[in-house]
Parts: structure tokens; sequence; C-alpha cells
């Protein structure tokens, strides 16, 4: 062995895990570049090596379907009497009534504040002639929410009582939330067949799972001296269960409520997109079809009404001790019910009160002019971002470079250039002592010249591995490559990369700017007073509802798509940013300010590096957010596996709903999977 | 300016009031009660404020160690945050160094930290994502020390608290009274001249405490600072300091040497404190000593000033006549009583 070559291996040992797995991944990369004329397989992955995994899924499920559909379908028979119920209570109790119990509860609950949201925003519902439908989207609410209670609260039961179930149902509840929900759909669609139940099936197996964890969470976490005391009373197991740590754990069940009911009504208006039921899900869809968008935003606006107020209320019912004087609410309800009878004949029909139609027809000519006036601008808006930001990222600077959106053609010399001058700043980075950092410079350079549609498969398996690898070791790197095999061989592939395209610049676009305005939050309680109401707003809307005003100045595309991802993934980031850099222990902010730091000093070295766990979780929130809009996107214009799950949906194929979304859930995984792994390891670094 | 050219530090009506509007609330309730602090107090708790320091005043000497002791609650954290300006005053000056720091503004209170200012927290403070000898470092990259420079200087301290080769060990790695070393270590990176300890070994074993405050010790009396330290443990305050100020209830009860506090409680409640002190052990000869010109039996057991009491008693338990006492340099400066030595040793029963 020669001296250079033993200093070359010297060298090779002395550097850190992180900068072996990208050097390992430039090396592979730079390879595949190389060897992309001469093997064209490894970009993209020929139709002779896929196995037709999509058709034995189908096959296979569609078996099992059949089994369970004689009882499936009873089911649902059942099913459909309690909607019955609900829903001639509902759209029976004359609207007054129903305004009048809302404004109760509110009083009850919250006092004057949310007895006056229960009622403006149900007189809100009324006058903008949705009653109807509106009262059908809460009947099957009403069914579905008490099936997801009672589903989530057995399983979080028995998960408590019997350890092996568990970490089972851990993993199983991780994997339903990601596997997107209009994969929920396609298997329900073809064992119940069309119709409201299967709205209803699904809201309640999509809400079960966030009762189940809180329900156990709240379980575990109850003081071991309350149980201790609960058994040494003498207590039987049920005793102690049913007398003692539900109550104690009351809070945190009630947690549980309020996101179950937010998950069913998120489902029950998605699963509109099936058709069937006049339900207010379906009055979106169809006024968006029509481009009526006025009308569109309005009913956006009842289901936004309906969320808050559900949120607000359950929030309420599990968080606040106070209730006010039942005896106001006796009034109110006594007064709604004199209100009723003593107008009986004058009562108008719910759905012919259309007070704010001309609000609607305003807001649509308002739409066209102001689309007319900024037409120019708006588009340009939108090409310049797709055309210098998106499309670059999606096919690679070597094919999105062209004389028509550039003024000039890339050129093989221009991609040599571009790779030596990242060469060079990544040799200084690395001579400085960033070698990781000059590594993934370089690498970073070359996705961008290549388009992440366009990757060589054998380098973006080794680059998963490689995260997998240095953010929590081999086991993850191993299982991550194996799931992408998975997609690789059943021809997801380059339907993935597209989706994976769009969700990563989604999310890099969210932790760029839901960072800054964390940051910004972080250091001025100003800012945070105007950016809470905000975020809080914009996780109470239904995911469907990110759509409308998308649509209405960008049209269908992926732009659009785009923004509606952006607008729903970035809350998490701000959110998790700013609890990260406000909640330096006091003892080292004073200490480094006896250390003579300034603000912004003490903001770069200990506040951002103490908040990393956090912003890292933030982080993960935010791709899982982003990928569970993206399918919901499909319905405005992606490419990718979310288009795949929405056609399968119209042709009830659930071969291809179940992979594509098996795909989409692994997508995700992989993702949370690695972004918790350097969560972990800096919350290691820091000791908590 | 006479005093301040003698005091490293200088507190005069010094009051941290919590609460909203806390600053014209606490002039209001001062010029309507003239000026009494027991008053102005009693109106802004009734206000739903909280006074945690009223009306402090005291100074500290060049490289002197002053103690600032009492209970949990006492208000001498506030105190002590109110003179390093962690907690902006409420009312009332501080002098650092005869600079009025109340008024210093932002920049310059920087600048003090980054030169003249060390402190050692309860808690050690110390940032978990730095190495031992980047913590250390801190203060000096703040400061804009190039790497080697400080990295060089911060090894200078390192072995001053005797933490060598710990240098690239995380704080989670290391022991409490590894920690505190650390922190102290950090502390004294700029070498500053006027030194904050909050509480430094309270949070440590019995065992480490007593080895800690002996190397502290040690450290000053090579280093000479001046230094406000605070505790709640009345032997670690006799221990270490030059002078100690006992509080109460946001009020500074007694300002005194250890042998002045043990001997010469101004209250029960100091008395409290001392009680259960051997005193023995804390006074000095010094402290009980008589003219020197008072007539002296034929014995001399050789008792110094510096004697504690309870060697001095066991020098002349079989005496009775008065004996001289001699300062460090060997001449008699007074002589002492052994029965009135035994008397001082007498244990109060009330």
């Amino acid at each position: 062995m020669s001296a250079a070559e033993t200093s070359v291996t010297a060298r090779l040992e002395s550097m850190n895990a992180g900068a072996k797995a990208a050097l390992l991944t430039l090396i592979v990369g730079a390879t595949c570049l190389m060897l992309e004329p001469f093997a064209p397989w490894l970009i993209k992955w020929p139709a002779a090596w896929v196995l037709p995994a999509t058709d034995w899924v189908g096959d296979g499920l569609s078996w099992v379907l059949e089994a369970v559909k004689p009882f499936a379908r009873a089911c649902s028979d059942i099913l459909s009497y309690p909607m019955d119920w609900a829903n001639v209570a509902l759209n029976g109790t004359p609207w007054p009534i129903v305004i009048g119990i809302v404004t109760a509860a509110g009083w009850y609950l919250g006092g004057l504040p949310m007895a006056a949201l229960g009622f403006l925003g149900l007189s809100f519902v009324l006058s903008s002639g949705y009653w109807f439908q509106s009262m059908n989207t809460l009947a099957l609410v009403a069914v579905s929410v008490p099936l997801a209670i009672t589903l989530g609260g057995t399983l979080g039961i028995l998960a408590n009582e019997i350890p092996r179930i568990k970490s089972a149902l851990q993993t199983v509840l991780d994997v339903m939330q990601t596997v997107p929900t209009f994969a929920y759909l396609t298997p329900i669609l073809v064992l119940f067949g069309f119709g409201p139940v299967v709205g209803l099936i699904a809201s309640a197996i999509y809400a079960a799972p966030p009762m189940a964890r809180n329900v156990l969470l709240g379980l575990e976490r109850i003081e071991p001296e309350i149980k201790e005391a609960a058994i040494m009373s003498g207590g039987t197991r049920l005793q102690q269960l049913f007398q003692i740590e539900i109550p104690s754990a009351s809070t945190q069940i009630m947690v549980g409520v309020n996101q179950c009911l937010m998950a069913a009504l998120s489902m029950v208006i998605i699963a509109a997109v099936i058709g069937g039921f006049d339900d207010i899900g379906w009055e979106v869809l169809l006024t968006m079809r029509k481009a009526q968008f006025g009308q569109a935003l309005l009913a956006g606006l009842v289901i936004v009404a309906f969320a808050i107020i559900i949120d607000r209320m359950s929030g309420a019912l599990a968080t606040e001790r106070k209730r006010y004087a039942p005896f106001v609410s006796w009034v109110i309800l006594g007064v709604s019910v004199l209100f009723t009878v003593l107008l009986w004949k004058y009562l108008p029909n719910p759905n012919d009160l259309r007070f704010l139609d001309p609000v609607a027809e305003t807001v649509d000519q308002g739409l066209s002019t102001f689309t007319v006036a900024n037409g120019a601008s708006l588009d340009s808006f939108k090409n310049n971002a797709m055309f210098y930001g998106l499309l670059p990222l999606r096919i690679g600077l070597d094919n999105a470079v062209l004389p028509f959106t550039w003024g000039f053609s890339w050129t093989a010399a221009m991609s040599g250039w571009l790779f030596a001058g990242a060469g060079v700043v990544g040799l200084l980075l690395a001579w400085r002592g960033h070698v990781t950092a000059g590594l993934i410079l370089v690498i970073l350079t070359g996705i961008l010249e290549t388009g992440i549609a366009e990757l060589p498969w054998p380098f973006v398996l080794c680059a998963v591995a490689a995260l997998g690898w240095v953010a929590s070791g081999r086991k993850l790197a191993l299982v991550s490559v194996l799931l992408l095999a998975t997609i690789l061989l059943a021809g997801l592939w380059e339907r993935s990369l597209l989706s994976l395209y769009l969700s990563g610049a989604a999310v890099f676009a969210c932790a760029l700017f839901g960072g800054l305005i964390g940051l910004l939050c972080a250091v001025s309680p100003m800012a945070w007073r105007v950016m809470r109401p905000v975020c809080d707003m914009l996780q109470t809307i239904p995911l469907f509802v990110f759509l409308i005003p998308v649509l209405m100045v960008f049209q269908i595309g992926e732009f659009s798509a785009f923004l509606a991802i952006c607008a729903y993934a970035i809350v998490p980031m701000i959110r998790y940013t700013r609890h990260g850099l406000i909640n330096t222990p006091d003892e080292m902010i004073e200490s480094a300010i006896s250390s003579g730091a300034t603000e912004w000093q003490i903001l770069r070295d200990i506040r951002a590096p103490y908040a990393a766990p956090s912003i890292l979780l933030g982080l993960n929130q935010t791709i899982l957010y982003a990928f569970a809009m993206l399918v919901i996107a499909a319905l405005i214009g992606t490419t990718g596996l979310g288009q795949s799950i929405y056609l399968a949906l119209g042709k009830a194929d659930v071969g291809l709903g179940i992979s594509a979304g098996a795909a989409m859930a692994i997508l995700a995984m992989i993702a949370d999977r690695i972004v918790q792994g350097f969560a972990e390891e800096r919350r290691q670094v820091l000791g908590l | 300016m006479s005093s301040n050219d003698t005091s490293a530090i200088t507190c005069r009506n010094l009051w941290q009031v919590f609460g909203t509007d806390a600053q014209t609330a606490l002039s209001g309730a001062l010029s309507r009660s003239g000026n009494d602090p027991q008053s102005a107090a009693r109106e802004l708790r009734e206000g739903g404020l909280i006074p945690a320091v009223q009306d402090a005043s005291f100074e500290v000497g060049r490289g002197e160690l002053f103690v600032i002791m009492g209970l949990s609650g006492s208000g001498k954290s506030t105190l002590v945050r109110c003179i390093s300006q962690l907690l902006p005053g409420t009312g009332g000056e501080i002098l650092i160094d005869g600079e009025n720091v109340v008024t210093a503004s932002k920049k310059r209170l920087t600048e003090l930290r980054r030169s003249k200012l060390g402190m050692v927290f309860q808690h050690f403070g110390l940032f978990p994502h730095m190495t031992v000898a980047e913590n250390v470092a801190y203060p000096l990259r703040v400061k804009g020390f190039r790497k080697a420079e400080r990295l060089a200087r911060a090894q200078e301290v390192i072995s001053l608290v005797g933490l060598e080769g710990r240098e690239h060990s995380f704080p989670r790695q290391l022991s409490g009274g590894q920690r505190q070393r650390v922190g102290i270590a950090r502390s004294l990176a700029v070498n500053p001249d006027i030194w904050f300890l909050d509480e430094p070994f309270s949070a440590l074993d019995p065992l480490i405490r007593r080895q800690l405050q002996d190397e502290f010790l040690n450290i000053q009396a090579t280093l000479k600072k001046s230094i406000v330290f605070i505790t709640h443990d009345i032997t670690e305050a006799l221990k270490l300091a030059d002078r100690i100020a006992i509080m109460r209830d946001g009020k500074i009860v007694q300002i005194g040497t250890p042998t002045e506090i043990v001997l010469h409680p101004v209250d029960d409640y100091v008395r409290e404190f001392s009680k259960d002190v051997a005193k023995g052990q804390h006074a000095r000869v010094a402290s009980i000593m008589g003219d020197s010109d008072a007539r002296v039996g034929a014995d001399d057991p050789q008792l110094t000033t510096s004697m504690t009491l309870d060697v001095a008693l066991a020098h002349c338990m079989e005496l009775y006549e008065p004996v001289p006492v001699r300062d460090s340099a060997g001449a008699v400066v007074g002589t002492v009583n052994p029965s009135d030595l035994a008397a001082a040793l007498q244990v109060e029963e009330t």
C-alpha cells in the first residue's frame, strides 16, 4: 500500500458519519449522471421490470372484500337507520330551536362570547341558504362521532390493559395517520356501495385514531399514586378503571373527543367527493366545478363556521373548568321555543332564505373584475414562480431553461460551469472544516441540475439510506430502502417522485417562511398576537376549504395546489419554531446575558440550538400535513400519487387506490422517521 | 465620590417591585409615606404588587467577600439579579466602580459584562450543546476573541478549577460538582473584577459542597475578587464571608462580620439562625478582646487575634487570670479573661 493510499484511508476514517454518508451519495449520484447516456434504465425504471403488484393487491383485496361484503352491506343497512333518525331530527326541528340549543350550549360552556359565536355562526348558516345541506352534514357527524368515540375509546382502554396490544395498536395508528384520506375511501366504497353510509364509515374510521391515542395517553399519564390508592382501596379492576382512572384522565380524553369531532367533520366533507348525498361538502365541490366561486366560498365559509363552533365548544368542554349559569341557557332555549310557536305560520323554509346570494354574486363579479384587471400580473406571478421555481425543481435546469422563458438555452457547458462552481465552493467549505456541508452543497446542485422528477433511482435510494443511517441507524436505512424498492417494483416510482417534488417544494417553502414567521413571533409579542388567531383559524378549517381561495385567484393547476399545500402545512412550522425559541430555560438565558452576549448572539448561540428538536418536530408535522393536503389538492390539478388515488376512487379501482395510498404512506413514513431521528439525536445532544 | 473610590459595589435604597406599573406605584407609595420603607411596602402589597427587595443599602469593598443570606423567598436572588442588572431595578441606585449601572445603556451593560462582571448560577446554567471548553470560552467568543486565543484562556481557568482532561465532555456527562466547576470557570473566563455567585453550591451534596467551598476560598485567596455571594446556609455564610447581610421578607435586617452576627444578633430572627451554630468555631478572639493595658496574669498561652474561641479556650483550659493576645506579627494588642471566653460560648436558652 502506498503512502498516499494510507493517508486517504486515514482521512476517510477521520470523517464523521454525516460526511461519509454524503460522500457515498455524491459518488453514486455522479456515477449515475455519467452513465446516464449509456444506461437509460438508471433514470427510468423499465416497464418490463415492473411487477404487476397493483393488480395483485387489487385481486387479493377484491376477493377479501367480496367475502366481507354481505356483512358490510348488512352493517350499512343497520347504520342507515340511526342516520335517517339523525337526519329527521335535525331537519325536522324548526331552525329557531336548533339555533336556540346551540346558543344555550354556548352560554353554558363559555359564557357570552361562546353564545354569541354559536348564535352568529348559525345565523350565518341560515342566511346562506345552506341550512338543509348543513343539517345533512351534521347528521353524518352526529352518527359517526359516537361510533368513533366508542371504537377509539375501546381500543385505547384495551391497549392500556393489555401491553401486547399496545405496541401493535400504536403501529396501526401511526400507519393510519399517514395513509391519505382518499385512500380509505376506495375499499369502503367497494364494500358499502355508494351513498352517505360510505362517508359515515370513512369518517368513523378516520376519527377513531385520535380518540384512541388520547385515551391511551390520558390513562398512561395518571400519577402512579392515584392508581395505587385505588388498588389499596380494594376496588376491582373495573372499578379502578371506571371510577378512578377514566375520570382522572378526563381532560385528556375530552381533548381526544375534540380532535375526534374535527377529524369526523373533515372526513365527512372529503367523502362528499363520492357524491350521492346532498350535503355541504358536495355543494362546495359542485359550485367549484361550475366555477361559481362566490357560492363555493359561501358554502366553504359555512363549513368553516361549523368547524369553529364545534372546535371551540368541545375545546371549552375539555379544558375549561368554569361553567356558566344553566338558568340563562334555559331562558335562551325557552325564548327560541316561544319564538317558534308564536311565529310558526311565518317561519320561512330555511332553504328559501338566500340573503347572501347577492353577496356571493358580488364576490363572483368582483372576482372576475379583479382577475380581468390584474390577470396579467397574477399570471406573471404564477408563471414566474412556475418557470423559475417549481419547474426547474421538477425537471431540472437542463430541461427547464429554455429560450422561451429564460431567454437562453441550457448547454452542457453551463452544467459544467455550474458543477465546477459548486465544487469550488464545496471544497472551500470542506477546507474551512465543514466537510459535510460542502458535500451536501454539491449534491443539492446536482439535484437542481437534474430535477427531482428525473433523479436516477439508485441515487434516491442511496440518499434516503444515507439520511436514514445518519438520523437513526442501520435499521432505518435498511427499512427505508426496502420500502422504496417496493414502490419501484410496483411501477409507482415516477408518480412518487412527482409527489415528492411537489410536497418537497411546499415543505421547503413552509420551512423557510414558517421558520421566519416563527422567529418573528418569538422576537415580537405583537407579531404573535396577530399570527396566533390566523394559525388557530388555519388549523380549524377542513382541508377541503383551502382549495377555494387559491382556485379563485390562480385557477386549476400545480401552482394553486402548491399554494393550498403551503397554506395548510405552514402552521406547525410557525408554532413549533416560536415555541422552541421562547422556551429556553431562564438560567441559560441569564448566564448568556452575564457572559456579555447581545440579544442576537443569544438567539444564534443559545436559543436556536436549544430549539432545534422542537423546530425539527415542527418540520416533521409540516411534512405530514403537506402529504395529507397533497392528495386533497389532486382535486385541483396535481400529478403524481395523489392523482392516482383520486382516479382510482372514480373507477372504484381498489388495487390502484390502495397501492398508491400505500406508496404515499411509505413516503410520509420514511420522511417522518428520518426527521424524528434527527430530532431525537438533537434531544440527546442537549441531554433532554 | 469618596466612598466610591474604595467600594466595588454600592447599593443605595434599592427596590425591586413586581407587578404592573411597579415604578409609578413605588414612587407614589414612597412619597405618600414620606420615604418610610415599611409603610410603602405595606401599601404596595395591599395594591397587589410584590415588593421583593425593599430599600436595600450596602457597600461591597474591593476584594471583599460579601455574603447575602436569607431563607427562600427572602429576596436574596432578586437582589443579586438587580445588582447584575439581569432585572432592571424598580428604584434606587447601584454603582459598580462608581458607575451607575441603573441608568447605563444596554450596550454599556453588555460591555461591562464582557469585561468586569462574572456570574455563577444555582443550577449551573450550562449550555447543553457546547462542550466544557466551549462553555467556558463562550464569554470570550461573544467578545470576539479568535478561536485559538479563547481556547487557550479557557484552558487556564479550566485548570484553575481542576477540570483538566474534561475539556471535550458535554455537561450531561459530568457530575453536579463538576458542572458547577464549569460554571465557575466560565464566570472567570474574562477575568472579571466583580463576581456574583447565586447559591452556587446549594444544589450539591454536602461532601462535594464542602470541598468546593474550600477550593473556592483558595481561588479567592489568589484572585482577590470583589464578591457578592448568595446562600441560604448559615454555616456556609459564616465560613466564607468577610461580611454578611441577612435578609428577611425583602429587607436587609443586619449587616456584619460573622462574629458580629453570631455574638450580637440584632433580633430574634437572626438569633434563630445562629442558634444552632457552634459559636466557638466562628467567633474569633478579637471580638471579645479587652484593652492591651489591662492587668495580665503570669501565664501566656500564646493567643492570637485570629484564633477561634474554641481553639483559644482549649489553650487556656487551666487558667483563671487574664492573658495577653497577640496579632499576626506577634505584638501584644489586647487581653482576654478566660471566663469571658467561656461566657461567650454559652448557648442562649431562649
